[in-house]
């Protein structure tokens, strides 16, 4: 038992409810708050790989001692073998997942506590809370303690966008949660469906009971349960219908904010995507929903964003679009495509923050993010001009950065799984986006200042320019050399492509 | 009686569901649509307790005396009962953080019809 | 034979609760199909689980909303 894998969700818990009490002394907060944050990276660089029991409950079958007393009812059958207590299970790819989760939040942040006059308690407490939350989403391996988590990410959401004092937040948060409250309850009954058909609640023994006959797996109750699950899906992750909710929550928070809950969308898609595959791979259609839903955010999000004048907006609705790269990925369902993929999400989470962190500049500069009054902004800060044009170009997908080497995976696989078409319509899209990026580029930076625009604070807090440089450095890291990614990401995506998990 | 139990409960069930849903979607006063989603929240949880009814059986307590057999024979699945404990209380929590925002935005707005909060 | 009783009474509370025009009608009548779903969990053979469903179904939650009519409007408009 590694109790390294349960501190990976208890360390931010509890950091979360100390900075709660932190009110008035603002060098103390500061100080105490990134001492924490640096946990958040380190934690599942040392925590070695294997299955984390609660309780210490191991099955029975890794237990003689308890199971020589039983009577062959219980041992000779499946019974031996199902988990009786909540399991976390940490391996490769969620070491990467973590780790990329917890660099993302470190430098968020890092950033808003130099981003308002006085950093507060409470901001923080959400941001952990978030962390926390989406940490234990992908690593557990029970389907009831994920909706759990599912919507404490969601209430910490809520609280990031209330925090910020932005004109229409609460509006904007109580829609959100209003959305939130039809979706997850539907999530729980896809849930509470399983439980009925199979009588567990631990993923791996569902998908043991329905690949060893135990239950018929055509149950049309099955069918239902597949389909709320892809409901409560596509809530918390921001596709469509959900796609204009989640791209106004962006632009109501705070830039750090913003960019740490994009984060929370994509690792949330890609953990329930995961489960999805796992339990209904053998259902005939299921890849075909997992296709059409991804390729409807991918159109709808970029298509989307060309309207827009406001930035953050603009950028939340290309992450939506990002994301739908990511679901094609996986519902190509060969080894090849899970990876890339997988990439694909860990490069979008980190190009996205950096838009936002970006972005955020020119907000804290002006206090403007209407692209139709900014302008000339090239002459007072070239340094960060530069790094958002290199971000935009990651995300369009110019070589050597990150999103190149990914996107020309999800191609490559697209047409060796025999669907050409998708690797045709993601090179169009990859071209809509990177004239809308340089439109919004042109628009704030390029062309001359518009006269009513006042600048209100003249220097950039260099906690931006610091994590805009490391976020930077690791996209062209995983550019130059994308084997150390997908290495991490292989194991994953053979034994998802392989069915054996 | 004439209808199962089980039955019966998970028709109450659906029924709670789509009364909910329909209140939250289509009522334009703000606290009746939270109402409605509290009532979706109970429908849910009663749909999770009757998954672990068994017709005829005892409650799942334990006491001495008992053989150990015909307990696990006769006793209802206590599983979904630990789940809708924590579910409960998630309900609770989401409708009182929804209730606060909504007491917030009538100070600033000063009125809770939903097309002119939030029809924008 | 109670069983049935009782849906039928969740189920008609729940509608009475949603078609009042008077706001605080409607957060005391949430309390109505609350109980009785209490008292249907312990025929469903659950008792720990109604005494929660109990105390946050007819007790807290009518509190809450009796609080929210009171700080906004007591009328729906």
């Amino acid at each position: 038992m590694n109790l390294l894998i349960a501190l990976m969700v208890i360390v931010p818990i509890l950091c979360a409810l100390f900075l709660n009490l932190l009110h008035k002394r603002d060098r103390t907060i500061k100080v105490v708050t990134v001492l924490l944050a640096l946990a958040l990276p380190a934690l599942p660089l040392l925590a070695n790989y294997g299955l984390h029991y609660f309780g210490g409950y191991a099955p029975l079958v890794e237990n003689p001692t308890l199971s020589a007393n039983l009577p062959s009812m219980i041992t000779g059958t499946a019974l031996n073998t199902f988990h009786p207590a909540i399991t976390y299970s940490f391996q490769s790819a969620q070491q990467l997942f973590v780790f990329i989760l917890g660099l993302v939040a470190l430098l968020a942040i890092f950033v808003s506590l130099f981003e308002t006059r006085r950093p507060s308690g409470v901001y923080a407490y959400m941001m952990f809370m978030g962390v926390a939350a989406v940490t234990a989403v992908i690593l557990t391996d029970d389907i009831f303690n994920l909706y759990v988590f599912f919507e404490i990410a969601a209430l910490a959401t809520v609280g990031i966008v209330l925090v910020s004092n932005i004109k229409g937040n609460y509006e904007t948060a109580l829609k959100y949660m209003i959305m939130g409250s039809i979706a997850a309850p539907l999530l729980l009954l896809g849930i509470a469906l399983l439980l009925g058909v199979t009588g567990n609640v631990n993923i791996t023994d569902i998908i043991y009971s329905l690949k060893n006959g135990l239950v018929d797996p055509q149950n049309p109750v099955l069918l239902m349960a597949c389909g709320l699950i892809i409901f409560g899906w596509l809530y918390g992750s921001g596709l469509p219908p959900f796609h204009t909710i989640k791209s106004a929550i962006y632009s109501k928070a705070l830039p750090s904010g913003a960019a740490l809950i994009q984060t929370f969308s994509v690792f949330i898609f890609v953990a329930l995507g995961i489960i999805i595959l796992r339990i209904f791979s053998y259902l005939p259609f299921s890849q075909w929903v997992i296709l059409g839903v991804s390729l409807l955010a991918m159109i709808l999000g970029i298509t989307m964003a060309i309207l827009q004048t406001d930035l953050k907006r603009m950028i939340g609705f290309l992450a939506v679009g990002e994301l739908g790269y990511i679901g094609i990925g996986l519902g190509l369902s060969t080894a090849y495509g899970i990876t890339a993929g997988l990439f694909q999400a860990v490069n979008e989470a980190m190009i996205t923050a950096l838009l936002f962190l970006g972005f955020g500049v020119v907000l804290y500069q002006t206090g403007v993010s209407d692209t139709r009054k900014l302008g000339g902004m090239m002459v007072k800060n070239p340094l960060v001009a530069l790094m958002v044009l290199l971000a935009g170009f990651a995300m369009a997908g110019v070589p050597p950065l990150n999103a190149f080497q990914s996107k020309l995976m999800l191609i490559q696989g697209s047409i060796k799984a025999g669907l050409p078409e998708l690797g045709v319509i993601m090179i169009l899209l990859s071209i809509v986006t990177f004239m809308t990026f340089m439109k919004a580029f042109h628009a704030v930076y390029l062309r001359p200042q518009p006269v009513d625009l006042e600048i209100k604070n003249e220097k950039i807090p260099k906690a931006t320019l610091i994590a805009m440089l490391v976020l930077l450095g690791v996209c062209l890291i995983f550019g130059l050399f994308p084997q150390i990614a997908t290495s991490y990401l292989q194991p994953l995506a053979t034994s998802l492509a392989g069915g054996m998990l | 009686m004439i209808i199962d139990v089980q039955l019966a409960s998970l028709f109450t069930a659906v029924a709670l569901i789509v009364i909910g849903i329909f209140a939250a979607v289509f009522l334009d006063n703000l606290i009746k649509k939270v109402i409605g989603l509290a009532f979706i929240g109970d429908g849910v949880n009663l749909f999770l307790i009757s998954m672990g009814y068994k017709a005829g059986g005892i409650v799942y307590i334990y006491l001495p005396g008992m053989a150990a057999d015909w307990f696990a024979q006769n006793a209802a699945y206590p599983l979904p009962f630990a789940l809708v404990l924590t579910s409960i209380v998630i309900g609770a929590s989401t409708m009182a953080v929804m209730l606060g925002i909504i007491i917030v935005l009538y100070k600033k707005r000063g009125s809770i019809s939903a097309s002119k909060i939030l029809g924008e | 034979m109670i069983v049935y009783i009782l849906m039928i009474v969740t189920i008609l509370g729940a509608v009475l609760a949603l078609m009042q025009r008077d706001l605080l009608k409607a957060a005391i009548l949430t309390g109505v199909p609350g109980a009785s779903i209490a008292f249907l969990y312990q025929y469903l053979l659950a008792p720990d689980v109604a005494l929660t469903q109990a105390i946050v179904g007819s007790a807290i939650i009518p509190v809450f909303f009796a609080l929210a009519v009171y700080k906004t409007r007591r009328v729906e408009e």
